[in-house]
């Protein structure tokens, strides 16, 4: 980084660190070290797993904050921004499924692996100031970016559960999620997440619809990003209507959620940043 | 009827349908304008009409009010885009200052066939505006002052911009980055009468390097070229304010390669009449929307998510979230003996210690051929 140290930097290692804490942790609890022992006794990790989750929301927020201080708005523009953000609220949403959840807690070694893809990728970016759109100023995108993140959250918690199906097709994926709930009840969960995901990314393209009529005129012009994010809920209204439709083996559910986690993936970390749409403010 | 009716409110012809609006919007991404919109037009039609079929002969959607309203808005959605489409209005106009829109001059205008608002009764004056650049010429916020007759008929002023609209009669003004100088000018031709006029510029900072425009005056055959240097007081560095009230300009007026400028005020002598650089004023570029489904697009959006939402809540309501429920722990007992003679026993994991797990962890695998068994 050539920029040098800005405020917002040290609050972000710190959050990425306590991230990267809870990830070596929820690793350990599902180690081998209790091999052959069909319920893990001692949940002992859990709590510190949650509690550097906590930690690490806590200091992403800390980051955010300094950076909307320093350049004097919030993190909607520039890839840096979003990677920061995203990662806040990941964070929290994955943080109060682990807590009110129990029975998906070992999924942690698959979601927060996923959540450092983005940690590494922020690292790589310039966290340069970015300039703030005249049509950002419009509320309806509060309530677009809000949705749009439990959408994407809840998704990632789907496909967390979706890993877990996958992997006990193999011997090692059985002894690592052996303290979770069978397949079917994880399936369920699993899917449970996809239903919620397609309201909230419904809520989501409705609120952008309003917002992109306020701001461009216009609620919908199959820019790049829209039609990647149209894609993105027909794969998941796709993905509910074969479970629907066909009997599912459990690791091809997994698949088809992961499937659909990809398109969000690239709707939102790359659509914005490939083509110059009228997302990345460019009227 | 209805057994055709049924056989085509299957879900597979859903997955079919939904497939093909896959394949429409791949076709159409990054390039909507060039692609023609039958790609997903077809489609929509196809799934409209299967979820039409589903609508009446599907029990699992027309017996269930929250699912059945969820898909009616969902129809109702598509009907809609399909009439805004009809007849809707597309379309950009340039307003000077203290020029009253006229709705015989607007440009590149895109309209549904079943068009038929009333874009000449709309009526507003622009007034001054403004527009906030940040250093590194980044355009900021737009403040455009118009004025608009209230419902008693009186001219009020409203301050519009970005993404704060004028709407009058259900058509929607939005400023848009196109905007710029103009020059008014009055001509007056040897032995005819006055008449005065404007002439724009291109939009400004965008081509501030080329800000000029022709013009032949009425009864003569020679064209007359000008050239605007304009001071705005633009900065790259620094932020600054586009202001008509803060900006001056010398007129280059070029005819028959004689090139004279002109300041406001002063007027100059040409071939068959006097030319007189009035005053230096700007305009504003409109964005001009007109789909009188919106507000019912919302509506029904809105009312079709609420649907599908207490869908789903009920749904989970109805069982718990990482327990099994007994229908499960009743198919899981009976697939335990087939499990053993379906699975390697060096695939399973076995406990070591004489403990019961608690916690099953038998995949779908196991359960498969036991229901078709059953079945």
């Amino acid at each position: 980084m050539t920029a040098g140290i800005v405020a917002e930097i040290p609050w972000l290692w710190a959050g990425l660190t306590a991230y990267m804490i809870a990830t070596l942790v929820s690793m350990w609890g599902v180690s081998p070290r209790y091999a052959n022992v069909p319920i893990i006794q001692h949940k002992t990790h859990e709590y510190i797993v949650l509690g550097c989750l906590t930690l690490g929301v806590l200091l992403l927020a800390a980051a955010i904050g300094a950076r909307w201080m320093r350049i004097g708005h919030g993190p909607w523009i520039s890839l840096f921004e979003l990677l920061m953000s995203q990662l806040w609220s990941l964070g929290l949403i994955f943080a109060l499924l682990y807590w009110r959840l129990p029975g998906l807690r070992p999924s942690a070694v698959i979601v927060l692996p996923i959540m450092w893809i983005l940690g590494s990728w922020v690292l790589t970016l310039e966290p340069s100031a970015s300039h703030f759109p005249a049509t950002y100023y419009n509320v309806w995108k509060w309530s677009h970016v809000g949705l749009g993140k439990i959408f994407l959250a809840l998704l990632l918690a789907g496909v967390g559960l979706a890993g877990v199906m996958i992997l006990r097709t193999t011997r090692l994926g059985q002894n690592w999620f052996r303290g979770m709930p069978s397949d079917m009840v994880v399936d369920r969960l699993a899917w449970r997440f996809m239903m919620l995901a397609l309201v909230f990314d419904s809520l989501m393209l409705i609120a952008g619809a309003v917002w992109a009529q306020d701001a461009w005129g216009r609620y919908w012009a199959w820019d790049s990003l829209e039609t990647s994010a149209f894609l993105t809920w027909l794969f998941l209204a796709i993905g509910l209507h074969v479970r629907l439709t066909y009997k599912v083996p459990h690791w091809l559910s997994g698949v088809i959620i992961i499937g659909i986690f990809c398109m969000a993936f690239a709707t939102y970390f790359g659509a914005p940043y490939i083509s110059p749409s009228a997302h990345k403010g460019m009227v | 009827m209805f057994n055709l009716l049924r056989r085509f409110a299957s879900l597979k012809i859903t997955l079919v349908g939904m497939i093909l609006l896959i394949g429409g919007s791949v076709a159409i991404y990054g390039n909507p304008i060039d692609i023609p919109m039958w790609v997903l037009v077809i489609p929509l039609v196809f799934l409209a009409v299967n979820l039409t079929a589903a609508i009446i002969t599907n029990k699992r959607i027309n017996h269930q009010p929250s699912l059945l309203v969820f898909h009616v808005c969902l129809l109702g959605l598509v009907i809609l885009a399909g009439i805004g489409r009809l007849t809707h209005l597309d379309a950009h106009t340039e307003i000077p200052i203290g020029t009253e829109f006229n709705a015989n001059r607007i440009l590149e205008v895109r309209e549904g066939i079943w068009h038929s608002g009333n874009l000449d009764q709309v009526k507003f004056v622009q007034g001054p505006y403004t527009v906030e650049y940040a250093p590194g010429m980044q355009r900021g916020l737009t403040h455009s002052h118009v004025m608009v007759k209230d419902p008693t008929g009186q001219w009020v002023e409203k301050i519009i911009g970005d993404d704060r609209v004028l709407v009058i009669d259900g058509y929607r003004f939005y400023t848009t980055h196109n905007k710029g100088f103009t020059t008014l000018l009055t001509w007056t031709p040897d032995g005819g009468e006055r008449i005065s006029g404007t002439i724009n510029m291109p939009s400004y900072p965008l081509f501030d390097y080329k800000q000029d425009n022709h013009w032949t005056p009425p009864g003569t055959q020679q064209e007359i070229k000008f050239w605007l240097q304009i001071d705005a007081g633009l900065t790259q560095d620094e932020a600054w304010t586009l202001d008509a009230r803060n900006s001056t300009a010398v007129l280059v007026v070029t005819n028959n390669n004689i090139r004279q400028e002109l300041r406001e005020g002063e007027q100059i002598r040409l071939p068959g009449g006097e030319l007189k650089f009035e005053k230096l004023t700007m305009w504003m570029g409109y964005r001009i929307f007109y789909d009188p489904t919106i507000q019912w697009m919302f509506f029904i959006s809105v009312a079709g998510v609420a649907g599908l939402g207490f869908y789903f809540w009920q749904k989970i309501n109805l069982q718990p979230w990482t327990e099994e429920t007994q229908e499960e722990l009743l198919k899981e007992s009976l697939t335990e003996p087939l499990n053993l003679s379906l699975k390697q026993p060096a695939k399973a994991v076995k406990p070591s210690n004489q403990e019961q797990p608690m916690i099953s962890n038998r995949t779908s695998h196991d359960l498969a051929p036991l229901s078709k068994g059953q079945s």
